[in-house]
Parts: C-alpha cells; sequence; structure tokens
C-alpha cells in the first residue's frame, strides 16, 4: 500500500470512529431522555405496569426503611410536587441518603409502587471532611458554607 | 515566534529544563499523593474514595489542557510554518492520551462504590471518553505521516477541529445534568473543603510538572530521530 | 462497601500509567539522542 493510500485510510477511520463516537453519544443521551421520568411525569404519564422505565428524584427525608433481612428497602422519591414509592432489593450505593439525589431503573407494579433494580445515588459539587458534617450526618443538601463552624 | 524556531538553540534549552520539570514533579506528585491518602480525613458521604479525587482531577485537567496545548501548536504550526509546533504537538499526544485514559478508568473506579455504577452514559463521561478516541485517532494519524519526517497537516488539522469537544467537557455538567456533579472548583471560589484542596493543588502542579517533562523528552527524541533521517538521507544522496 | 480496594486499585492505575509514560519516553530519548550522537561521530 502506498503510504498516500495508507494515510487517506488512516484519515477514514479517524472521521469514521468520530462520527460514530459521536452517534453513540447522541443515541444513548437521547435514550435516556426518553424514558426518563420525575414524580410529577410518572404521575401525569399513566405508564402501564411492567414497562422498563428511569425513575429520577430526591430521596424525602424519613422516608427510608430497611427490611429486616438487610437488603430489602423502600423510599419515597419526590419532586417538587408528587411523591412515589419505591422497592428495591440489593446494597445500596454509600451516596444513598436521605435527602440525596437517586436515579432508579425499574418498573412500575400494579400497585404503583415502583420496583427498582438499579439503583443509582448523586453527588452534589461539595466535598466536606466527616468532622465538619457530623451536626447531621444524613442531610446532603448542605453545602461546605453551612457545615463550616 | 521563531526566536527557538532552531532545534539547536531549543535544544540547549530543553536539556538543562528536562531534569529541572521532572525531578520537582516527582517530588510533588508523591508528596501529593502521600499527603492525600494518609492525611485527609474521610468525606461525610463519600468516605475514603474521596482520595481517588487526587489522581483523578489532575489527569482530568491535564488531558484537556493536553488537546488544547495539541490544538494551540497546531495552529501555529498551520499558520506560522513553526518548525518545532508540529513536534510539540505529536508530542503532547500519547501522554495526553494516558491522562485521559487514567481519568476514564480512576472515574469508573470511584463511580462504582459512590454513585453504584461503573459506568453511565452521562454527558460528561462521554465527552470525556470521545476526547480519548480524539487522542487515538490523532496519535494514528501522526504516525502515519511521520515516515517522511514531515509535520502531517492532516494531522494539525484534526488537532484544531478536535479541540471542538474541549468546551463541550468543561460544559458538559450543565448541558446534560444527569450522573456526574458539577463542576466544584470555578473561578468565583470553589465548594471542595480545604482539607482537600491543598494537597489536590499540590497534586495538580507536581502532574503538571512531570507533564512537561514527559512532552519535553519527547520532542527531543523526535528531534533527534529528524537528526538521524536527515543524516541518513544526505548519505544516501552523497 | 470496602473502600480501600478502590482507593488502592485508582493509585495503582495511576502509578502504572505514569511508571510506563516516564520509562518509554525516557528510553526512547536516551536511544534517539545517543545514535543521532553516534551518527555525528562517523566521517
Amino acid at each position: 500500500m502506498k503510504p498516500k493510500h495508507q494515510r487517506l485510510l488512516l484519515a477514514l477511520i479517524a472521521v469514521v470512529a468520530l462520527v460514530s463516537a459521536g452517534l453513540i453519544a447522541a443515541s444513548a443521551l437521547r435514550e435516556e431522555a426518553s424514558y426518563f421520568y420525575t414524580p410529577t411525569t410518572l404521575a401525569a404519564a399513566n405508564v402501564e405496569p411492567g414497562k422498563a422505565i428511569r425513575l429520577g428524584g430526591m430521596v424525602q427525608k424519613g422516608s427510608i426503611v430497611r427490611g429486616g433481612d438487610g437488603v430489602s428497602i423502600t423510599f419515597i422519591v419526590q419532586d417538587q410536587e408528587r411523591s412515589q414509592k419505591v422497592a428495591y432489593r440489593g446494597i445500596t450505593p454509600d451516596l444513598f441518603v436521605e435527602g440525596s439525589g437517586v436515579v432508579a431503573d425499574g418498573r412500575l407494579r400494579p400497585d404503583r409502587v415502583f420496583v427498582a433494580e438499579s439503583l443509582l445515588a448523586k453527588h452534589d459539587e461539595n466535598y466536606v471532611p466527616k468532622e465538619l458534617a457530623d451536626i447531621d450526618m444524613n442531610a446532603a443538601a448542605y453545602t461546605k458554607d453551612t457545615l463550616a463552624p | 515566534m521563531h526566536r527557538f524556531a532552531n532545534p539547536a538553540r531549543f535544544l540547549r534549552i530543553a536539556k538543562p529544563l528536562t531534569p529541572a520539570l521532572f525531578w520537582p514533579g516527582l517530588l510533588l506528585t508523591l508528596f501529593a499523593c502521600i499527603w492525600g491518602l494518609f492525611f485527609t480525613p474521610t468525606e461525610r458521604l463519600m468516605g475514603d474514595t474521596v482520595k481517588i479525587l487526587f489522581v483523578h482531577v489532575p489527569a482530568a485537567w491535564l488531558s484537556m489542557g493536553g488537546w488544547t496545548g495539541i490544538a494551540i501548536a497546531s495552529i501555529v504550526q498551520l499558520v506560522w510554518r513553526h518548525p518545532l509546533a508540529g513536534v510539540a504537538a505529536r508530542a503532547i499526544a500519547v501522554p495526553g492520551a494516558t491522562f485521559a485514559a487514567i481519568c476514564l478508568i480512576t472515574g469508573s473506579i470511584w463511580g462504582r462504590p459512590t454513585w453504584g455504577t461503573w459506568w453511565v452514559w452521562d454527558g460528561r463521561l462521554t465527552s470525556m471518553l470521545v476526547l480519548f478516541f480524539l487522542y487515538l485517532g490523532y496519535i494514528a494519524l501522526s504516525n502515519a505521516s511521520s515516515e517522511k519526517g514531515d509535520t502531517s497537516r492532516v494531522a494539525a488539522v484534526f488537532g484544531v477541529i478536535g479541540a471542538i469537544n474541549i468546551p463541550i467537557i468543561n460544559r458538559s455538567v450543565i448541558w446534560w445534568e444527569s450522573q456526574h456533579q458539577k463542576a466544584s472548583i470555578t473561578f468565583s471560589g470553589s465548594s471542595i473543603d480545604s482539607a482537600y484542596l491543598a494537597p489536590l493543588f499540590v497534586a495538580v502542579a507536581g502532574f503538571s510538572l512531570l507533564f512537561g517533562a514527559l512532552v519535553l523528552m519527547r520532542m527531543r527524541a523526535a528531534l533527534a530521530e529528524m537528526r538521524i533521517e536527515a543524516r541518513m538521507r544526505r548519505m544516501a544522496e552523497g | 462497601m470496602p473502600h480501600a480496594p478502590f482507593v488502592i486499585a485508582s493509585f495503582a492505575v495511576t502509578g502504572v500509567g505514569m511508571l510506563w509514560l516516564v520509562l518509554s519516553s525516557y528510553l526512547s530519548m536516551c536511544r534517539a539522542e545517543a545514535s543521532a550522537d553516534a551518527l555525528r561521530e562517523q566521517p
């Protein structure tokens, strides 16, 4: 193969890789948008039970109830207007605390309880040492400034 | 601009500068890693995984800074035909790609315990992966044209166009807010406690000096190879 | 979930990456400069 053709081939590969990376990213982001619900949009959308959806919101304070077996958990996800009961079985991420953001993949049960198959926690942009935060360990919404003595 | 165009003059500066960047860089990096690993408090929600910050953030910043460097050097190469600019741009590529890979891997390792997943197709994570692929494409392009010793203009154009991704990475946490947290350190201040901020800045300084030393080493290697090629060509002709 | 393995893995990945970068860059620089100097010595 002539060096010139080799260069052309590599340029083509680079362009194809670039375009496909962009397409993958775009489709992944769009897919996420199409089945993402908050408690308010979920209440309005009339989603049939058993359909795979994603639910996002804040964990309501005082709503986490852990089952006796150590892996079952129920809690309430809320946004500004509505709330939605969620059941999950499994190990929760470290950042899953009351008041923190959460994204759950799962399905609605016929009794309108959302059964999560996976649970992702969201971190905010604040990094605070434990000693400063012991005023209220479970409140994720505090910032460095409200916690600092 | 062309004052350092003469490779001999450049080498007179680069030769003492390489160890002058490397050793302080290594010391600062090791110091910051030990400080970060053993002498920082656990975070209130993340616990000890907050320590991953001290390698993840410098790697992320330097991989983005690396491509910015490639883009600037490529513009200098294309516009002013500066003979060292192309060499500099290529020298950045492999360290930049390695830092991007380190950023992606350490971020993934951090995500598993804190978010509960190794990977999500979040705007920040996806655009960072695209940056890694851009580096691979740039390396492939510049290697393909290096046989003749001339610095490739195709690679330079690719370097300039690929720079579009840098502001996208920066804005991604605002445009597609999903999994990755927003920027903690902005021009208006930081939401990271000083207990973490101080070792983080030492780590950034250390890794930056190491990055500079690596780029100088790779530039010197490329210049020596160009000397060999020129010599061979003269010997073949004469 | 214990955190130590994740922290150790992150620093190990970074260490291996940096070691590879430094060694490969340094060795290729030494090799190229040595052979360039050797060529210059020849008449």
